[in-house]
């Protein structure tokens, strides 16, 4: 699609115009800048936020561990088209909790869903999203066998040594196939990004989504070939990363 | 000096995973305590409160109650909110259905046959599966506009379950290879061809893996948020998640207190069930099937 023209059935051929274009176009480098800041930010508090779950729903110290980890996967199980419009409501900027919340701890107020755009739907997607990290994490420290520990308490060693010298490199693989795996889920990201722009993109699309970038460009602007040459950039990224994501499960298994 | 430093650190490592749990726990737990205190007050605001009286008005609502508002720059015409809701499970069932039909048969000739070029075939397959949403959204757009599937429920649910099959034929062939070989054989010798085979003794041995399949590809059908919103344009064909976005949806500055949030919030609760209810059924399973463990025992 991207190598032809504007229309599909009276098509021209444009060879690698489109491409061109999209490459040599300056708000596409914007929104890739927008998507690479929105990717490895959410890419870290999701794994964070996914380890620390992961941690509480394998360990010992705390009871009721099922419900725990049920109320951990909750977000992730209901449709996505919630996640966004719940946390609309939440920060919303006059009358949302959270900038209720601030405003009783003498913090100013931030104007979430305008200015702050990009950071609002990190939040969401850290939130809807960080039980993947969690599942993958919990399973792979569930199989690390119980010996190793207790043969580490024989000899006194501390919690920090045993997670540096024993757990870190026995869930090495999954947590790269974590990263990647995730990695790939946010760089074609769409409902919060649409949820929160909505139908008319930003001034200077300066905190588009790459996704929604194409998509504004195909439906606003009715330039369906320059939205589908950046979508088949963004599919090649992510064909590399399956490759190296089959890679990374063929060494572990 | 090292034993009191082992005093101290140990407990206050503990003390710093509580906090740390509190904190997990509200950032998870605040948005869904408002969807669901909202969803049976009697005043939709956009903070969470303890309702004064709880009700079930907003639920009579969306099954009695004509809807008006639509997206900006659309005309609309009053309809009723449950209307979206038979819409998704009309997009479910549809989804399902297209994607048991196509990739039961899929799985068992990839698990059953050799022929060449099958592992080039399989990997293929995956890579289709894993292909990312940006990408297919306009070609399939433009494809759906040719076959005038566009603004078409049954359209959508095959698009829908074009991007499904893939990866389900993966996994029903996983669940193919763990039936043994002889039962088949000796429906063979009973004078079953091919296909006898297939509907009379393999499926039934490979129900309760169906059933899984089934229920993810009607979850996928439900949840869809991507493929309604590029395929459907009038309001009476919306599912529920572009009803939710058509409500809230908005430009900068517009939404406030105008959105009549209880009705909204009642909806999703209703959307949540299914999802929820299957999740907690067939948990096991489908931490495999999430994790990418594609063979399923």
């Amino acid at each position: 699609m991207a190598l032809v023209g504007k229309k599909f059935l009276h098509y021209n051929f444009v060879g690698l115009k489109n491409y061109i274009k999209a490459l040599s176009d300056s708000y596409f480098w914007i929104s890739m800048k927008v998507t690479l800041y929105y990717c490895l930010a959410s890419l870290a508090l999701r794994f964070l936020l996914g380890l620390a779950a992961a941690f509480y729903i394998t360990s010992k110290a705390f009871k009721g561990k099922g419900v725990m980890a049920a109320i951990f996967l909750l977000p992730y199980i209901i449709p996505g088209a919630i996640h966004s419009y719940v946390w609309l409501s939440m920060l919303e900027p006059d009358y949302g909790t959270v900038n209720r919340v601030l405003r009783a701890l003498n913090l100013p107020p931030q104007s979430w869903t305008y200015e702050r755009l990009t950071e609002s739907i990190i939040a969401v997607n850290c939130w809807a999203g960080y039980a993947l990290a969690m599942l993958v994490l919990a399973s792979a420290l569930t199989s690390i066998p119980k010996e190793y520990y207790e043969i580490s308490d024989i000899y006194g060693a501390s919690r920090w040594f045993k997670f540096r010298k024993i757990t870190l490199p026995l869930i090495k693989y999954p947590l790269i196939l974590t990263l990647i795996l995730i990695f790939k889920e946010d760089i074609d990201d769409f409902t919060y990004a649409y949820m929160f722009t909505g139908e008319t993109p930003y001034p200077d699309y300066k905190t588009e989504l790459i996704s929604l970038y194409a998509y504004h460009k195909a439906f606003s602007d009715f330039e369906l070939g320059f939205g589908c040459a950046v979508g088949f950039i963004i599919a090649i990224i992510v064909f590399v990363l399956t490759l190296l994501q089959l890679k990374m499960s063929e060494v572990r298994g | 000096m090292s034993k009191m430093l082992k005093k101290i650190a140990e407990p206050s490592f503990t003390v710093i995973g509580y906090v740390i749990l509190f904190t997990l726990f509200a950032y998870v737990l605040t948005p869904l305590a408002w969807l669901f205190v909202t969803a049976f007050s009697a005043t939709g605001s956009p903070y969470l409160e303890i309702p004064k009286e709880v009700t079930l008005d907003n639920f009579i609502r969306i099954f009695t109650e004509q809807h008006t508002k639509g997206i900006a720059g659309y005309a609309a015409h009053p309809i009723y909110m449950s209307r979206w809701i038979a819409n998704s499970l009309f997009i479910g069932f549809a989804t399902m259905i297209i994607t048991i039909v196509l990739s039961a048969p899929a799985g068992y000739a990839l698990s059953r046959l050799d022929f060449r070029g099958k592992d080039l075939l399989m990997t293929a397959i995956l890579l289709i599966g894993f292909m990312p949403m940006t990408a297919k959204m306009l070609p399939l757009y433009r494809l759906g506009k040719l076959l005038g599937l566009i603004d078409n429920l049954l359209g959508t649910a095959i698009v829908i379950a074009s991007g499904t099959i893939p990866t389900q034929i993966w996994i029903i062939k996983g669940f193919f290879d763990h039936i043994p070989r002889e039962i088949e054989e000796q429906a063979w010798i009973c004078g079953c061809g091919h296909l006898m085979t297939l509907f009379k003794v393999v499926l039934p041995a490979a129900g309760p893996g169906l059933a899984i399949v089934a229920f993810l590809s009607f979850l996928s059908g439900w949840g869809n948020f991507i493929v309604p919103l590029i395929m459907i344009y009038s309001e009476d064909l919306y599912p529920i998640s572009l009803g939710l976005a058509s409500i809230f949806v908005h430009n900068p500055g517009e939404i406030g207190l105008a959105i009549d949030y209880g009705s909204a919030c009642a909806l999703s609760v209703i959307y949540t069930i299914p999802p929820i209810c299957i999740y907690f059924a067939f948990r096991e399973h489908l931490m495999k099937i999430k994790l990418g463990k594609i063979e399923v025992r």
